[in-house]
Formats: structure tokens, sequence, C-alpha cells
């Protein structure tokens, strides 16, 4: 039977982590999200005029705008707690105590990692709240509560597909010496072949027809859709479907990687 | 000549460190490889859909990335891994041991690691960045590419320099990072053609967080005529901005505690 107790005291103590450091916390998020909403303005603002069009390949001015607010900040979702957040504790020797602790470690690294997810998931609230406000009937944002409500789940099941993929990557950390540039690899492929620096709709048609088979777009653009763009139940459970596939496939491999490096561990640490 | 000599030997013991972690070694060439293949592509889909681009055309557009990569990869060999554990120094209180070493502790702490691994992206930086020049249609002219290239090394320090400033809020904030994150997202503004901004926020990455002088203003010199305000501009923004970071360096030290956060 599951503890709840010990899963939310997990929750609340990384949270209250997370917060510690206030004055970090407003600069960073305030810096990134600023900065990279200014850096796509200004990039799509130059070709939107060289092109001297009012929309492209289905997005207006206004609609690349909401895009550059909300995408970054789904990559910082799906990322949870980041790169050598299973690597370190297995370079340290940290791993130790999780494997003489009655509690089972994926769980443990689930839950620090949703923490992690779900405070960014505030930030969003926050970005979504900051554009309405300034916006007001000008912005193109609507959404039911129904659709606010899959938006959020999705949100959860695009956090654990990425885990499921960063894990395999930090399980290596049990025979390479480091791990953070392979890490470093999957987000620039996620946040390439996922949208997250140009809409995918502006990929080659050929482009997309691939990267739909593969899980990246899932990650991005369809929680952005998912928020943005008219809710088909149908689609949206069809889509939740492929990600819990992905999901499945990644995780039996990261759960392979696990109990193979397990045994190479020394708990010594570098 | 007695900080080349300190700085040979950061050379030789960082080579040999980089060849103790042999997998990290190769993970990080094809990390940096991805960087810059995300970039050029970043760039083509674009100009799928729009012929020019803050007055460049792509082959110009080519030069430029090929320039900000080229910072980018000097920046990871020679400073990067020093500025990785800078604001670590200062917020675990590490800091004495540096201090009390006979040479500026800057200096110690801004080049004691060199990144062997990155030095072979460097490497393909490089041959990129000729590749491309050698590629271009039109005539650059020989004495254009040379200062070409040392506005680029000029850049580089510049982009360091700013780099610093971030990393020493961490005497104030005593947080384990600084605003390094907030400079991660900021440095991309290096990757964007200055001519793209305008206004205020032109103003701000020119002059302010000079990001757009690093890449943009030496590419400019190369592909734009009356190219000596281009060249002006960055060596004074350079010069300030050293004098800036000395005299934070300097502030910062007094209010160091040496005690640990």
């Amino acid at each position: 039977m599951i503890n709840f107790a010990w899963l939310r005291s997990i929750f609340t103590m990384e949270l209250r982590q997370i917060i510690t450091y206030r004055a970090d916390f407003w600069v960073n998020f305030v810096g990134n999200a600023s900065i990279t909403f200014i850096l796509a303005y200004f990039l799509w603002a130059g070709i939107f005029e060289a092109n001297q069009a009012e929309s492209m390949n289905g997005f207006t001015m206004k609609d690349i705008i909401l895009y550059y607010l909300i995408v970054p900040q789904l990559m910082r979702i799906q990322q949870g707690s980041g790169i050598g957040n299973i690597s370190r504790e297995i370079y340290d020797g940290g791993l130790t105590k999780y494997l003489l602790y009655p509690v089972n470690y994926y769980v443990h690294k689930i839950i620090v990692y949703f923490a992690h997810t779900t405070f960014y998931i505030l930030q969003l609230f926050l970005i979504i709240f900051l554009y309405w406000t300034f916006t007001g009937e000008e912005g193109v944002l609507q959404f039911s509560a129904l659709q606010f409500f899959l938006f959020l789940l999705s949100l959860y099941f695009i956090a654990l597909l990425y885990f499921s993929m960063s894990s395999i990557s930090e399980f290596i950390a049990f025979w390479a010496d480091n791990i953070w540039s392979l890490g470093v690899i999957i987000r620039f492929v996620v946040s390439f072949l996922g949208g997250a620096l140009i809409p995918l709709t502006f990929f080659p048609q050929w482009a997309q027809a691939i990267l739909y088979k593969t899980p990246f777009p899932y990650l991005i653009t369809f929680p952005f859709d998912v928020l943005t763009k008219p809710l088909i139940i149908e689609k949206y459970f069809e889509n939740l479907i492929i990600i819990t596939f992905w999901t499945a496939i990644f995780m039996t491999m990261s759960y392979f990687v696990w109990n193979k490096g397990k045994y190479k561990y020394s708990g010594v640490g570098i | 000549m007695r900080y080349l000599k300190l700085y040979l030997h950061f050379l030789s013991f960082s080579f040999s460190k980089a060849f103790e972690f042999r997998v990290d070694f190769y993970f990080r060439i094809v990390m940096d490889c991805f960087f810059y293949l995300v970039q050029f592509l970043f760039f083509n889909i674009i100009y799928l859909h729009t012929p020019i681009l803050a007055d460049w055309s792509i082959e110009q557009m080519q030069i430029f990335i090929a320039s900000y990569i080229f910072i980018d990869a000097l920046h990871m060999t020679v400073f990067a891994n020093n500025c990785w554990w800078l604001p670590i120094y200062i917020n675990r209180g590490d800091l004495d041991y540096y201090l009390t070493k006979p040479v500026s502790s800057l200096f110690f702490l801004s080049f004691r690691e060199f990144a062997a691994n990155s030095f072979v992206n460097l490497l393909i930086a490089t041959s990129l960045l000729g590749y491309i020049l050698y590629q271009y249609p039109g005539d650059l002219g020989v004495i254009k590419v040379c200062v070409f290239i040392l506005l680029l090394l000029i850049g580089t320090v510049l982009y360091f320099l700013v780099h610093l400033i971030f990393l020493l809020a961490v005497f104030w904030t005593q947080s384990p990072r600084g605003f390094g994150d907030v400079f991660f997202s900021i440095s991309h503004t290096m990757e964007r053609p200055d001519k793209l901004f305008k206004g205020i926020v032109r103003l701000i990455f020119v002059y302010i967080l000079p990001f757009s002088l690093m890449a943009s203003y030496p590419a400019r010199y190369l592909l734009e005529d009356n190219g000596f305000q281009f060249i002006a501009t960055i060596i004074t923004m350079t010069i300030v901005f050293y004098f800036i970071v000395l005299s934070i360096w300097k502030v910062g030290l007094r209010n160091y505690s040496s005690a640990s956060s």
C-alpha cells in the first residue's frame, strides 16, 4: 500500500528547498522569461516585416508572442529538477541511503521531479495572468475550465515522459564519469525537434511527418495546442496515449539500465 | 612572463585532468557539435520563409552564426569551467585559498582551468568559420578577415567580462550560482543580429549588456563598408567592462566573509 504521507513530505520538503533562495528565484524567473520573449519578439518581428505578412504558417504576430511566452516555460516544466538530479548521487555516493531506506527510488525521484514541475507550473500561471492583464481583449488566449484542467494534466504527463528519457542518461553515470553533456544533448534535441525554438509548422512538411512519429512534438507542441486551440477530446486522449506509450518505452529502458548499473555502484563516490 | 608560465602549468594540468574523464571528454564534443548543428538548422528553417533577415542573406547570416559559435567555443575552452567554479568558491568560503596566492586572485580564478575537451570543439568551430569565409561568394579581403578575427577575440573577452559581472553578484546574494542562469538566458542575445533590435532594447544590448557587440559587430565590420565605428565601439566597451569587473571584484572582496552559505 502506498504511504501518501511519506510522498507528501518529500514533495513539500523539495518545494521548500526550491524557494530557499528567493532573490535568485525572482531574478532568474523574470530574467529568463523576459529575455526569451524579447529575443523571439524581435526575431519574428524582423521575419514578418521582411515578408510584409500578417500571418505565416498559421501564426499571426500575436500568436507568436503567446507561443514564446508559454513554450519556454513548458520546457522548464518538463525538465523538472534538471540535469544531475540522479547522476550526482551516483557520483558522490549519496545513492547509498536510498538503497538502504525502505523506499522506492524511482517513486522518490519522480515525486522530487514533480515538485519542481509544480513550481514551474505556478510560474506559468503567473505568466498567463500577466499576459491577460496586459493584453485584455487584445490577446488571443481563451480557454474553458475543462481545457485548462486537461492542459494541467498534460503537463504532468510530459514531465513524466521527459523524466523517463533523461533518467536513462542519468543512469549512464554508473559507467561514465560525467554525464552532464548527455543531458544537455537531450535538451537540445527536445527543444529543437519539439518546436521550442521554431514552431513545428515552419518546418518542411516532410520533416513534420517524420517528427510526429517521434515523442518530441508531444513534449511541447501538444500541451501548447491544448491550451490555445479548440479542444478535440478524442484527439487529446489519443495524444495522451501516445505520450504514455513513449513513457512506457523509455521507463522500461531506464529500468533496464538501472538494474544493470546498480551492480556497478560502489557507494564510495568520486 | 610569470603569468604566462603559470598559465602553461594550468594548461598541462587541465589536459591530464580531461583525459582522466574520457567519456565526458567525448560527450562534450558531441554536445557542442549538436549545438552547432542546431544553430545552422534554426536559421536555415527561418530562411525557408524569408529571403532576407536583418539585411543579411543566408550566406552573410552563416558568417554571423560561425562567428558566435567561435566565440562560444573559445569561451567554453578558456573561461567557462572557471566561471562555473567561481561563484561556488565564493559561496562556500573557499576563496581564502586563492586570496593568499602571490598572484592576482582574479587572474588565477579566471584562467586556472582550461577545458581541454572544449578545445577540440574550438578547432571544429575555427574550421567551420574558415570554411564559411572561404565559401562566401563575395570578396572579403585578407586584412579585413584578420581584423574580423581579432574583433572576435575581443568579443570573447567582452563576453567573459559580462559573464563575470553576473557571477560576482554571489558576493551579495549568497546563493550558489549568482545570476548565472540569467546570464545564460541573456547570452542568447549574442546569437541574434544586432539590427533585429530596435529602440531602447537595441541601446541596452549595445551599451549596457553589450551582447549585440560580440559577434554582430565583427560580422558587420566584415560585411559592410565604413567599419571603423564597429572597431571603436567594441574596443571601448571591452575596456569599460574590464574596469567595471575590477571594481566589482574589489568591492565584492570587501563584502566577502569567508563563511560558507
